[in-house]
């Protein structure tokens, strides 16, 4: 077969450009990240928080069945008693340590799934990167839910 | 405990299984046979049954001539029926299904379910047998009762009382087994509730077994609340060290950090018990001030160092010290750690003085092993079960031994032995004894006489009527405890009782054939004196050419400024006594190395002080009271730097020219190449429940010699 500059060259151009000129007046997909977000599914799983009750007290009773459920044994609980001058969380007992390892996490949601209280749950906040490794280490203090 | 159970057989049905079986055997017990289990909550198999929780519901009928099976109308309790011929047992009918259901649903009818936040939440009987026979939802809509959660019992135990399901097993446990009687139920019916009779603190040496089979959260430790979860945790078989019973343990870590200790089945020793100190006795692991690394005193100060420089600065100022040094070791340090130290001492400082004991001690000759060729103990605590008769001589076991106080109090509770205390003050084990000789204090001795004369019918002065002068112990009294027990049995005393009594108890005992134990009280002091950490005993209970000098000749020769250098090891000086000859020693020695977990007191004195591995952060072998040799592998790692003694002391010998040692297996055959008792040990039994030091075996001597003895009291 003869090389054809008509046929090979110049026609794949100008149909290539037909294409793109036909997409132009499509509506665009891409969305200019980080200025623009495209919005997220409800159910999205991403970064955990620990919510509270509208009196502002934690919902988590620090009692490790999220550590249990979780399949990357990526939480460590320490729970320690509430008294009345200090107190965290209705009851006897709250979390005292609450750490989430976001290296070895896979959002599966298992801990939220666990949780009795639903204080652990998974929300919408991918935004996970770091620079250090000790970073990843998600404290209950950067866990927990301000107070509204 | 089961019913008496024969050596008669009789023919039942499980499930239409055939099986044979003991007769008298408990339905519960007899299904195991099979691989089957009947659910429990209130039976427990070293309690009497009293069929109070009705989980054990199972349907029993008996074989009728024509071959069909006649079943009762009822469910019957399978904990406390005994079988018998013909029985024919069902487990698992609809029926049987049906009542668990029932069961269970009326107890969680009644129960708080915050098991998210119980501490028994994870490995909770009710949890267990609601998931695998229970209903899935709960039609109880109405308001639960409440009553006071977390109410302090004592300060190890805490009761939730809306928790607890009415199963007696606390209560029985201090009835039949600890003997306090502490516990009962107030009111009855839907209100019954465990607690102490008077609202009074839960007063007892063993009290933290009650948390282990309450089958519920109801009791929980107080020192272990909210901790952790049993899934957090690891766990690993250890010993106990802090008692002298070689009690079998689940030792409870977390993260590298010791969390609690829970009872380990040996039927040898502890069956499944502890004992307080055991189990709340262990929190020295986490102490906030452990020694990390070794620390050299500048001045006041003193700096952290390296073992390098540490064990150039000790090999200084002990090698080949001969009199002028001196070391005294801990008789909790496991059998290797001592014998590598003693040996070191003996070889490269070239000196005898080195002693575990806190004061006095016998001498050599002075021992009842080679003064009169009698075995110290003779026996084991399993025995003692089976004694027909049990002379507990000035000891106060539930203290000292408490492992042997559970089983003499056993084998009164259920063998029927009959036990005779004789003590200065009053002890836990009156309450059971048969007869109690309260005698005066400083008479043990002439008391021990007056027995020995009854017991072994022999002539002297020592007259119930000249004991009643001298010790207050009524003359018939005595004579009655003599009666009480009878021809054979066992005698139990402990080490702390002085020596002229005790040698009268173990001849009297070996006159009388009588098991005798003179018991230790530390973890390894058996340990200590068979591998030589005594100033005139070798490894394997040879005597040394020359004795060096002990605990009290140490202090002596400190005080007096002849001592050049002193290395505590695991031992605070402070607790050897005297307070004030401690101090002039410990100031007055020019080098004082102090080995210890945590500075002591005598540590404020140290030139260097060196960090020890706890037992569980090493493997080792500890020697109980019995002579029973156990094993325990390092559970925890060592904070830092710390390091096991027998590893400091194989480091100084080998700076100084010796063969350099591994591990503790080599340290091992090390030992059993000069102590043939530990030569005959298998290593596989001491690790799979402990093994027995062969018993030396009676062979008396010199018996005359007590003559003496009697004649200076
Ligand atoms: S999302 Fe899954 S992996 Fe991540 S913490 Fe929860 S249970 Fe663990
Ligand atoms: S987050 Fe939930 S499951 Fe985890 S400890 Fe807290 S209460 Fe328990
Ligand atoms: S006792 Fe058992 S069932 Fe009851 S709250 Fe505790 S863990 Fe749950
Ligand atoms: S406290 Fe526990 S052991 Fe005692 S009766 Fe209640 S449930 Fe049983
Ligand atoms: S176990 Fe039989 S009645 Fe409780």
């Amino acid at each position: 077969m003869s090389f054809d500059v008509f046929r090979d060259v110049a026609k794949p151009i100008v149909s290539g450009f037909g294409i793109t000129a036909r997409r132009l007046k499509a509506d665009k997909v891409t969305v200019q990240y980080p200025e623009e977000r495209r919005e997220q599914f409800p159910r999205t799983r991403w970064r955990h928080v620990l919510t509270r009750y509208d009196s502002g007290l934690e919902r988590c009773i620090g009692c490790s069945l999220c550590a249990g459920a979780c399949p990357a044994k990526c939480i460590y609980v320490e729970a320690a008693e509430n008294t009345d001058e200090a107190r965290f969380s209705p009851g006897e007992r709250y979390s005292h340590r609450y750490e989430i390892n976001m290296l070895r996490c896979i959002f599966c949601g298992y801990c939220q799934d666990a949780c009795p209280t639903g204080a652990i749950v998974l929300r919408q906040d991918f935004e996970l990167a770091n620079y250090e490794r000790e970073d990843f280490i998600y404290t209950k203090e950067m866990l927990l839910e301000p107070i509204r | 405990m089961a019913a008496a159970v024969s050596t008669e057989t009789v023919n039942i049905t499980v499930n239409d299984i055939e099986l044979v079986v003991p007769k008298g055997e408990l339905v519960v017990e007899a299904v195991k046979r099979l691989g089957l289990e009947i659910p429990i909550f209130c039976y427990h198999p070293r309690l009497k049954p009293v069929g109070m929780c009705r989980m054990c519901l199972v349907e029993v009928g008996f074989k009728q001539p024509d071959g069909t099976v006649r079943k009762m109308p009822k469910p019957q309790a399978g904990c406390t029926l005994p079988v018998s011929e013909g029985m024919a047992v069902y487990t698992d009918t609809d029926a049987v299904k049906r009542d668990r259901k029932g069961v269970l649903e009326f107890l969680l009818a009644n129960h708080p379910l915050d098991c998210p936040i119980c501490d028994r939440g994870g490995e909770c009987p009710l949890q267990n047998n609601t998931l695998a026979y229970g209903p899935s939802t709960s039609r109880f809509v109405e308001m639960k009762r409440h009553l006071p959660k977390a109410y302090p019992l004592s300060q190890y135990v805490t009761l939730d009382l809306e928790r607890c399901i009415q199963c007696g097993r606390c209560v029985r446990f201090t009835e039949e087994i600890s003997g306090d009687s502490q516990l009962a139920f107030r009111f009855r019916g839907a209100s019954m509730q465990p607690s102490t009779f008077q609202l009074t603190d839960f007063e007892s040496k063993f009290s933290g077994n009650v948390i282990e089979i309450c089958p519920v959260g109801a009791l929980t430790s107080a020192k272990y609340r909210f901790r952790a979860r049993p899934w957090d945790l690891q766990t690993s078989p250890g010993i106990c060290t802090v008692t002298p019973c070689g009690t079998n343990i689940w030792f409870d870590h977390r993260s590298g950090k010791f969390v609690r200790v829970n009872g380990r089945t040996n039927e040898g020793v502890n069956e499944e018990w502890t004992c307080d100190r055991t189990k709340f006795g262990h929190d020295f692991y986490n102490a906030a001030d452990r020694l990390a690394t070794p620390f050299r005193r500048d001045g006041e100060a003193f700096n952290a160092a390296s073992w390098s420089e540490a064990s150039q600065a000790v090999l200084a100022a002990f090698a080949d010290g001969g009199e002028g040094v001196a070391v005294l070791v801990s008789p909790t340090l496991s059998n290797e750690s001592l014998f590598m130290t003693q040996r070191l001492v003996r070889d490269t400082f070239k000196t005898n003085n080195i002693d575990f004991r806190p004061s006095g001690g016998l001498a050599w000759s002075e021992r009842l092993e080679n003064k009169y060729g009698l075995d110290p103990v003779g026996g084991t605590i399993a025995d003692l079960e089976h004694a027909g008769s049990i002379l507990v001589f000035g000891a106060s076991l539930a203290d000292e031994q408490p492992m042997t106080f559970l089983r003499v109090r056993k084998a009164w509770f259920s063998h029927g032995a009959r036990v005779v205390v004789a003590h200065e003050v009053a002890t836990e084990a009156d309450s059971f004894a048969d007869v109690v000789l309260r005698y005066n204090p400083g008479s043990a001795a002439v008391v021990a006489a007056g027995l020995r004369q009854l017991l072994a019918k022999v002539e002297g002065k020592f007259t119930p009527e000249h004991v009643e002068s001298v010790s207050g112990v009524p003359a018939d009294k005595l004579r009655a405890a003599a009666a009480s027990l009878g021809e054979n049995g066992a005698v139990v005393t402990t080490r702390r009782l002085a020596k002229p009594a005790a040698e009268i108890l173990a001849v009297a005992a070996h006159e009388t054939g009588r098991t005798f134990l003179h018991m230790g009280p530390h973890a390894n002091t058996e340990g200590a004196a068979a591998l030589g950490a005594l100033p005139d005993t070798l490894p394997g209970g040879v005597k040394a050419e020359t004795a060096g000098l002990d605990t009290k000749g140490i202090l002596d020769a400190a005080a007096a400024g002849k001592l050049k250098a002193l290395w505590l090891v695991g031992v605070d000086a402070f607790s050897l006594g005297d307070r004030d000859l401690v101090s002039r020693a410990l100031e007055n020695v020019e080098t004082l190395v102090v080995t210890d977990y945590r500075p002591t007191e005598s540590a404020e004195y140290a030139s260097w002080l060196l960090p020890l591995a706890l037992p569980a952060e090493q493997d080792g072998t500890y020697t109980s009271s019995e002579r029973r040799v156990q094993h325990m592998g390092a559970i925890l790692q060592a904070p830092g730097e710390a390091r096991a003694q027998w590893q400091v002391a194989q480091e100084l010998a080998a700076r100084s020219g010796a063969a350099p040692v591994f591990s503790t297996s080599e340290v091992r055959s090390l030992i059993d190449s000069v102590a043939p008792d530990y030569a005959s040990l298998t290593m596989a039994k001491v690790i799979d429940g402990g093994e027995l030091l062969p018993r030396r075996g009676q062979s008396p001597h010199d018996l005359e010699k007590l003559a003496q003895t009697l004649g200076g009291l």
